[in-house]
């Protein structure tokens, strides 16, 4: 027995005598039959990431300039990603759909696989969008069934943070940090010893993200969380990162903290391992000089994140048309250089990278530099089970809290994330898989 | 039973002894006939009421007093400095108790950076409307629950409590989906209207209701005064205090709805304040909390502004009936 | 239905009516003033939570991906995978802990404050103000005053029992010390609710007992137990339903505090669980099937209470 949601959801509604007549009208899919078409007007959903609300209201102004009968709007759609999503959730079961939207590297794929979203290489031919500029890994995120659905925008990667001057202290080079997590451990006592006892490195904990941070450490040991749809975490290799997580938080040289950043910039521990969205934020709130550094490989050792740009696929096809359009626009090699220098993502053109204002932001800002070359080294995309499979993310950052600040098995623990996450793609994927 | 549910009824024998014909004395009205009561009596009243109890006793109120007002107000010192610190001065190891370097700014960014004018006018379009059609709603259905007999009204009643069991994230989806249908979407009255339903207000006002002496209610009905008199003249100068605690949680309530409001405004044309202040946060790396706190305690202030204004009247409540008693 | 005890229901035992209008069966007047009174509020009820509810029910029985037009029908499968979960009891347990401490917490320090910023000291207008002030900020804002609290290596409490030489345990890190965190802080920012009631009440009771007693030369604390208590009655049977139902319903603390966790559930209540199945995991059907089971329970907490306060 199956129901379209709009009726089924007016069908309870029912009691209320005006909703009965305009749900008979519709079922035909998510979108909202009224406002299908629209009036030109785009409205773009978005949550301001990176403080950026100047940024994308001046280059609205600038696209409205230039396309006074497809003017677009700002939508203030939300504090955070989950938030956006909420609300373009809401919007499916009735209200009027966006035009464009922002959607995270763990929202946008359950967008795509209910089809509440719309794959957007038919509509970057159709208008002209050169996607072989587009940074080649921060494409290939949003590729599922041979589609992408999403267009990169608001794009992220994790970054090494050390304080200079303990390194200094320590001996150790201050022009660059370990090349892999055995030289980390090397390194490790002597950063603690020269920090009065403090940790070597902290990382955020598995309620903040744990579950990203360390995806770049399992698969610099030859481990990942899933080949696909399959779960590896008890993979020998995946099994050996945990351990090494587990034994390092045990001998003091990695803590794992709710505030990660803020422990690292009061000098509470002389590594930090974060996204490149903090160093804005470390610039300013940090007394000592740091640097930034690759994650320790082999590579690749760094997963991306952040936010893409996506279409929902119940709107009408000149709707469409005019977003890819305004999306195209607003990721121009000029606005992404601009958006990336004012909010710390990275510029999502290849084009973007050789643009002279880039190159000479990029000569000032060495620590910008740093997340630039390694998106090139040392990046790829993320686990089907952490960012495919809902409740990905929070459940291997429990998992991994019961390896750190818990103490258990790693064995165990990452048997139980195995049998847990077959058990999701099993219930909730694998029946809507084409 | 019956002594156990109703404070009225629990002591029956303190009920002054009122001439079932006549309006009882109650607190806030002055009863033909009643005599004004004497400087002594009035002394002792305020004596009572106030408490002043032994020396020894006052000390300890004192010292009771200050503990709680260094754990209120210790939290609420951090929300402040807080807002006057820059982005590195918040965190640091010590706790730095002063701002240094002192940054007001705080504050001009979040009046200059956001529609921090309309934002406000919206919340207080939307906080009026719900808090008057809720307190109305509220008091007269209280009053129906209480002092009226009509079939159905236990089920009614089991139902109203029943509907504050609902949390509003598994309704927030549905009613939308209606909400937009009607093209509701980003108006006032699409946040308004599906708020305006009150449970807490009307089970507050009634248990209220039901605990005023039943001499009254029967004096009023035997003197056939109608509806609205009873109302206005009997029941409500009896209740000030509750209708001021009512008024006062109903303001903050709406002040602060997050979820609904979040979901139906789309621009700035009804965006409440906290909505609007959510721009100040940065989703992804460190949010300089110093704005963000800043914007608190703007949106903050008008509500303690609210409760003085209203604990004065609660306060009123006490002394009208203290003195003509 | 007076069986069910809800306080009040049963107040025609109570207030006897006048005997003239006992044997009619119903009082047309009363009646129809009584639709006039109650019914648009009521109507307002039924449509935006009542049909919502109903709705949800029905859900439950639908497998829902929030995203998706389809919803398919899978019967009871959503509710044998919550019973079947031992995360949900767990989730469960904490609830109860939660909603047990913040309703008898904040009932008793409530209650406690208004009588001491009921008397006559100085200043006490100033500390009603701040007693009343957390009830009003954002949980955002609370969330991040409370680091500087809470947090292990730069907070208050940390501070504080470093003069004792007593190490401070990592509040975020340890599962019951984070649920005692967030708990702590819920009470704290929801006692002005408690205080404010209790202090009307106050305001509001018959001051004649009071100077009986007075007469009488009874002692402060049987005073309390004898008169205050007794006349604040309703008031607490009143506070105990509605805390117990806000405090099922946190939310904005613990998102901003914890996000749920550590270990991905220890602070996790079940509304929050509702939340995260629900927008998160768009798990809809199965988010609704989690709030469907927590509708119940508060249903029973609820008539149960009410039962006990019958009883007493």
């Amino acid at each position: 027995m199956t129901f379209t949601r709009r009726s089924f959801i007016s069908l309870a509604g029912a009691t209320a005598a005006t909703a009965s007549l305009a749900a008979c009208a519709g079922g035909s899919g998510a979108g909202a039959g009224a406002s299908d078409g629209g009036d030109g007007a785009i409205e773009f959903w978005s949550n301001h990431p990176g403080g950026s609300k100047d940024l994308e209201e001046a280059m609205i102004a600038a696209w409205n300039e230039a396309n006074p009968d497809t003017p677009a709007t700002l939508v203030t759609a939300g504090a955070n990603y989950e938030e956006i999503s909420q609300k373009v959730n809401a919007a499916l079961t009735g209200g009027r759909l966006p035009d464009v939207f922002i959607t995270s590297d763990v929202t946008w794929f359950n967008f795509a696989l209910n089809e509440a979203t719309t794959p957007l290489d038919e509509l970057w031919t159709a208008n002209d969008v050169d996607s072989d500029d587009i940074v080649d890994t921060l494409r290939e995120d949003y590729l599922f069934d041979g589609k992408h659905y999403g267009m990169p925008y608001c794009r992220s990667t994790c970054l090494m943070y050390f304080n200079s001057d303990v390194l200094a202290a320590a001996g150790l080079p201050t022009d660059r940090g370990p090349e892999t997590w055995e030289e980390f451990a090397q390194w490790a006592p002597a950063l603690v010893a020269a920090n009065g006892g403090k940790p070597a490195l902290v990382v955020p904990d598995g309620s903040n993200y744990l579950d990203w941070y360390f995806q770049g450490m399992a698969w610099a040991f030859g481990g990942a969380y899933s080949e696909e749809w399959t779960p590896t975490f008890s993979s020998p290799e995946t099994v050996a990162a945990g351990q090494f997580l587990k034994e390092q938080a045990a001998a003091g040289h990695i803590a794992v903290d709710a505030n990660a950043d803020n422990t690292f910039s009061i000098g509470g521990a002389s590594g930090l391992l974060q996204s490149t969205g903090s160093l804005g934020g470390l610039t300013e709130a940090a007394a000592f000089p740091f640097i930034t550094t690759f994650l320790p490989g082999p590579s690749p050792a760094c997963p991306t994140g952040g936010g893409g740009l996506a279409i929902p696929a119940g709107i009408s096809e000149e709707r469409k048309n005019n977003a890819m359009r305004f999306v195209d626009f607003i990721t121009s090699t000029e606005n992404t250089i601009t958006f990336s220098q004012g909010t710390g993502y990275m510029p999502m053109r290849k084009s973007a990278l050789e643009h002279a204002d880039e190159v000479a932001f990029l000569t000032e800002n060495p620590n910008a530099q740093t997340a630039i070359d390694q998106l090139a080294a040392n990046t790829a995309s993320q686990d089907y089970a952490r960012v495919f499979v809902p409740g990905g993310g929070a459940r291997i950052g429990g998992g991994l809290d019961r390896i750190t600040i818990g103490g258990e098995e790693v064995a165990t623990v990452f048997a139980s994330l195995d049998k847990e996450t077959q058990d999701v793609i099993d219930r909730d994927i694998t029946p809507l898989l084409p | 039973m019956s002594t156990a549910l109703s404070p009225a009824a629990a002591s029956p024998a303190a009920v002054p002894s009122a001439a079932p014909k006549a309006l009882p004395p109650t607190p806030g009205t002055q009863a033909a006939g009643e005599p004004p009561m004497n400087a002594r009596q009035s002394a002792r009243r305020r004596a009572i009421s106030g408490d002043g109890g032994s020396p020894v006793g006052r000390a300890f109120g004192y010292g009771a007093m200050v503990l709680t007002a260094l754990v209120f107000l210790l939290p609420l010192y951090f929300i402040l400095i807080t807002s006057l610190k820059t982005h590195g001065d918040i965190y640091s190891d010590p706790i730095s108790w002063i701002p240094d370097p002192f940054a007001p700014e705080n504050f001009s960014t979040v009046m200059n950076n956001l529609n921090f004018g309309t934002y406000l006018r919206n919340s207080i379009i939307i906080t009026a409307i719900l808090t008057i059609v809720e307190v109305t709603l509220g008091v007269l259905s209280a009053y129906g629950f209480a002092f009226l007999r009509f079939p159905g009204r236990d089920l009614l009643f089991l139902l109203l409590i029943g509907s504050l069991m609902v949390p509003n994230q598994i309704t927030i989806i549905s009613n939308y989906s209606m909400v937009a249908q009607w093209g509701w979407r980003n108006t006032f009255a699409g946040i308004i209207v599906p708020l305006a339903g009150v449970a807490f207000g009307a089970f507050l006002m009634r248990n209220h209701f039901l605990s005023l002496p039943t001499e009254i209610m029967e004096a009023a009905e035997m003197d056939s005064a109608g509806f609205f008199r009873t109302l206005f003249k009997v029941v409500l100068p009896m209740s000030w205090p509750t209708v001021s605690a009512f008024v006062l949680i109903t303001v903050v309530t709406e002040w602060n709805q997050y979820l609904w409001p979040f979901l139906i405004a789309s621009d700035d044309s009804v965006m409440p304040l906290p909505i609007g202040l959510t721009q100040l946060q940065n989703s992804e790396g460190m949010t300089n909390w110093g704005p963000v706190m800043a914007g608190t305690i703007i949106t903050t202030l008008p509500m303690l502004l609210v409760f003085i204004l209203l604990q004065k009247q609660m306060i009123k409540g006490l002394t009208a009936g203290a003195v003509k008693g | 239905m007076s069986a069910l005890g809800i306080p009040g229901i049963d107040r025609d035992d109570a207030i006897p009516d006048p005997p003239r209008r006992r044997r009619r069966a119903t009082n047309w007047r009363h009646a129809a003033l009584a639709a006039v009174l109650v019914l648009p509020n009521m109507a307002l009820l039924f449509l935006f939570t009542y049909r919502p509810l109903i709705d949800n029910i029905r859900i439950s029985f639908y497998h829902w991906n929030i995203s998706s037009p389809r919803m398919t029908f899978v019967g009871l499968d959503n509710y044998t995978r919550y019973f079947s979960d031992p995360e949900s009891w767990q989730i469960m347990l904490q609830t109860l802990l939660f909603t047990g401490a913040a309703v008898i917490g904040s009932m008793v320090i409530g209650l406690a404050l208004a009588l001491l910023l009921d008397r006559a000291l100085k200043g006490r207008n100033l500390v009603r103000a701040v007693v009343f002030a957390p009830y009003v900020i954002s949980g955002a804002a609370i969330g991040v005053a409370f680091q500087f609290v809470f947090d292990p290596n730069f907070g208050l409490v940390q501070d504080i029992l470093g003069w004792f030489s007593i190490a401070s345990p990592n509040f975020y890190q340890h599962r019951w010390w984070a649920l005692f965190m967030v708990t702590f802080t819920y009470i704290w920012k929801n006692l002005g609710y408690t205080f404010v009631i209790y202090l009307a009440a106050l305001q509001g009771r018959r001051s004649d007992l009071d100077e009986a007693a007075e007469i009488d030369k009874t002692p402060p604390w049987r005073r309390f137990w004898r008169i205050t208590l007794p006349q604040l009655r309703g008031t607490t049977v009143f506070l105990s339903i509605t805390v117990l139902l806000n405090s099922f319903q946190v939310f904005d603390i613990i998102q901003v505090m914890t996000a749920g966790g550590p270990y991905e559930t220890a602070t996790t209540t079940m509304v929050y669980q509702v939340y995260q199945e629900t927008f998160v995991n768009s798990q809809a059907g199965y988010g609704s099937a989690v709030a469907t089971v927590m509708f119940v329970v508060v249903l029973i907490i609820t008539v149960a209470q009410a039962r006990l306060q019958k009883e007493n």
